[in-house]
């Protein structure tokens, strides 16, 4: 029965001290910037929605952060459930999201400086990548089957109309309807996964189902369970699809070549990080392990040992295919947006060779990888479109001789593109280290050669890039790029040089965050109570078929 | 005469995502692959839905395959008005002919 006292008490567990809506404020505070946006808009048509989207991401930025700083002073480990085991709050989702917002943050100061879309289309295109966002972080947050598509196609949904933003364009149109129709695609296979998965263990709860996984295993003793593997191929198919890992890579470079710079490196970074944090949850939560093991501990091993199987060939096979074949295929590219987006596809692989370990370290790997990843490939793209504005065009061309009209990015272009091909004083050389040291340990020792051979592929292509804007004459006409963007990458690549040389802060980060990926109390929960009345009332016997 | 259980809900299912695959992979038309699509998520749906009403599931998968409806609804939207923008470009909605980026 609901009474007021109740209503009172139910008011108060969402917004009193450690509230759910006071965890959940940063998406918060990003919703409330979109409604306000929209509202705006309906006054009129002309208004500058740039600053507005920027002061809710620095809010929403400041009340992650303070999450962030609230969760590592607190002695207990912070590991909550939101509005009934929906969302999962700790340090994993607190990291992501402080990542996705300053990512947003950075997206909006680059789409400011560019004024790629005008202040005529900024509304739409602010909400759009807010919504995007929004999405993103609940993916890196999400607890249960329903969130994890929920926040899958709340995240592409947006992107896809991202992608098709410059409307006059073709390419652009093009780009967008490749997207929609295989993005949509992969998302329903996804589903069909997910729906066999919470069959199967009738729950839509992840850790609950990973424990009734294991519980399974364990007592039917079966050595190979093929509607098991049809579900989890499906939904690498879905994740595999936002990672554009390699058998459904190909609307990646399509869609960065159509795109707008600035939509491509939105994509390239902060769709790529949710999809890895995504998939690192999913398997970690499955290959977790639980204290409240019914079982000896030697039998529950092995039974989490059997779902590693299922998972890791696939994410080590998908991992080193896809590097292989986006530094390959990145080689000969014309478009510099379409040779970043092979680059994109091969660090996407990077990054699943680390995961396919399934293990903690190997999440950490990923984590600080994403970091490094951030600076230097937004400068990348950053610089991309800074040149697009002077000079109209994104193919080598455009490139050649930039040193004598642009020094300073050419700079700071060469140290993204060093970063990127992981040379020693740069960032990008820690966090290929870090993978390669986690491969090392845990003996994936072909996986390693592989990740090796391919750093030595990928130097040909970046090194070209480089040629090409320090070794060539200038055309003939010369415009200069701007002093604040300029400075815009010069920042960029400063930052890139600095994690290069002090990296223990955000490896401390990485590590906090990655530690509670497998937490131990979180098997059993609230949410089989309510699921076991359920059941009753939707029993067939009771309506007697 | 087919007595209603678990089993043939699922058969139907897989009928039904089978038939959005090959929608998908065989049609050239833009509205016939999101017509795929969306067999495929109804699919998903009628697994929902079966596994709610006799397997462990309970009212969750019912739960989930609203949600289902009302997405479905926002990307074919989605979905169709990028299709109107691909035709006001290339005057045809064949995905096969959106060949202008290759390599």
């Amino acid at each position: 029965m609901l009474t007021t006292e109740s209503l009172h008490h139910y008011w108060h567990t969402l917004t009193g001290p450690g509230g759910d809506l006071r965890l959940f404020m940063p998406q918060f505070v990003l919703c409330l910037t979109i409604v306000l946006i929209l509202l705006l808009r309906t006054f009129s048509d002309h208004i500058n929605a740039k600053p507005f989207a920027f002061i809710g991401t620095v809010i929403g930025l400041l009340f992650a952060l303070w999450n962030w700083m609230s969760a590592s002073i607190s002695h207990e480990p912070v590991n909550h459930e939101l509005f009934g085991g929906m969302l999962v709050h700790d340090m994993f989702s607190i990291y992501m999201t402080v990542f996705l917002l300053a990512f947003a943050m950075a997206t909006v100061v680059l789409t400011m400086l560019t004024g790629m879309p005008d202040t005529e289309d900024s509304a739409d295109f602010t909400t759009l990548l807010l919504g995007s966002v929004v999405g993103m972080t609940l993916m890196a947050s999400a607890n249960t089957i329903l969130m994890i598509f929920l926040a899958v196609e709340m995240a592409s949904i947006p992107s896809y109309a991202m992608a098709g933003f410059l409307k006059a364009r073709r390419a652009s149109s093009e780009a967008a309807l490749k997207f929609v129709v295989f993005g949509g695609a992969s998302a329903g296979v996804m589903l069909y996964g997910l729906s066999l998965l919470a069959g199967m263990y009738g729950t839509i709860h992840l850790p609950t189902l990973a424990h009734e996984m294991l519980y399974q295993m364990t007592v039917t003793e079966e050595a190979f369970n093929p509607t098991l593997l049809l579900a989890l191929v499906c939904f690498v198919v879905g994740i595999g699809f936002k990672l554009s890992a390699f058998p459904f890579h190909f609307w990646c470079p399509d869609v960065f070549e159509g795109a707008p710079a600035e939509v491509a490196g939105f994509l390239s970074v902060a769709s790529k990080a949710a999809a890895i944090a995504l998939l690192a949850r999913f398997s970690l939560t499955l290959v977790g392990t639980y204290h409240h093991a019914p079982f000896e501990p030697e039998v529950w091993q092995a039974a989490i040992h059997a779902v590693g199987n299922y998972l890791s060939p696939v994410l080590a096979v998908m991992g080193a295919v896809t590097c292989t074949f986006g530094n390959l295929a990145a080689f000969g590219q014309t478009n510099v947006k379409r040779l970043l987006a092979y680059s994109t596809i091969a660090h996407a692989g990077y990054m699943m060779l680390a995961l396919a370990t399934l293990t903690v370290v190997g999440a950490k790997a990923v984590l600080f990888y994403l970091i490094v990843y951030f600076f230097m490939n937004l400068g990348a793209f950053a610089v991309v479109a800074f040149v697009r504005n002077v000079s109209g065009s994104e193919d080598l061309d455009a490139f050649s001789g930039l040193i004598h009209r642009a020094p300073v990015v050419t700079v700071a272009m060469s140290v993204f593109l060093l970063s990127l091909m992981g040379l020693p004083p740069l960032a990008g050389f820690v966090g290929k280290f870090q993978i390669f040291a986690v491969l090392y340990e845990t003996g994936w020792y072909s996986l390693l050669v592989i990740g090796g051979l391919n750093t030595v592929i990928s130097l040909f292509y970046y090194v070209n890039l480089m040629r090409v804007m320090i070794m060539t004459d200038a055309p003939d006409q010369a415009p200069i790029i701007s002093l604040p963007n300029a400075g815009f990458a010069t920042i960029l690549a400063a930052i890139v040089i600095y994690l290069g040389i002090l990296w223990n802060a955000p490896e401390q980060w990485s590590q906090i965050a990655s530690t509670s990926l497998t937490r131990p109390e979180r098997a059993v929960t609230h949410m089989e109570a309510p699921a076991a009345d359920l059941v009753v009332e939707a029993s067939p016997d009771k309506t007697g078929n | 005469m087919l007595i209603p259980s678990l089993q043939i809900y699922l058969l139907v299912g897989a009928v039904l995502f089978t038939t959005g695959l090959l929608c998908m992979v065989t049609k050239r038309n833009a509205i016939g692959v999101l017509m795929g699509v969306e067999l495929i998520l109804t699919a998903s749906n009628i697994n929902f839905v079966a596994f709610s009403r006799y397997g462990k599931l309970g009212l969750d998968g019912q739960l989930v395959s609203l949600f289902v409806i009302v997405l479905a609804a926002g990307e074919a939207a989605i979905a169709l008005a990028i299709a109107m923008n691909f035709y006001n470009n290339f005057e045809t909605i064949d995905v096969d002919r959106a060949s202008n980026l290759k390599g």
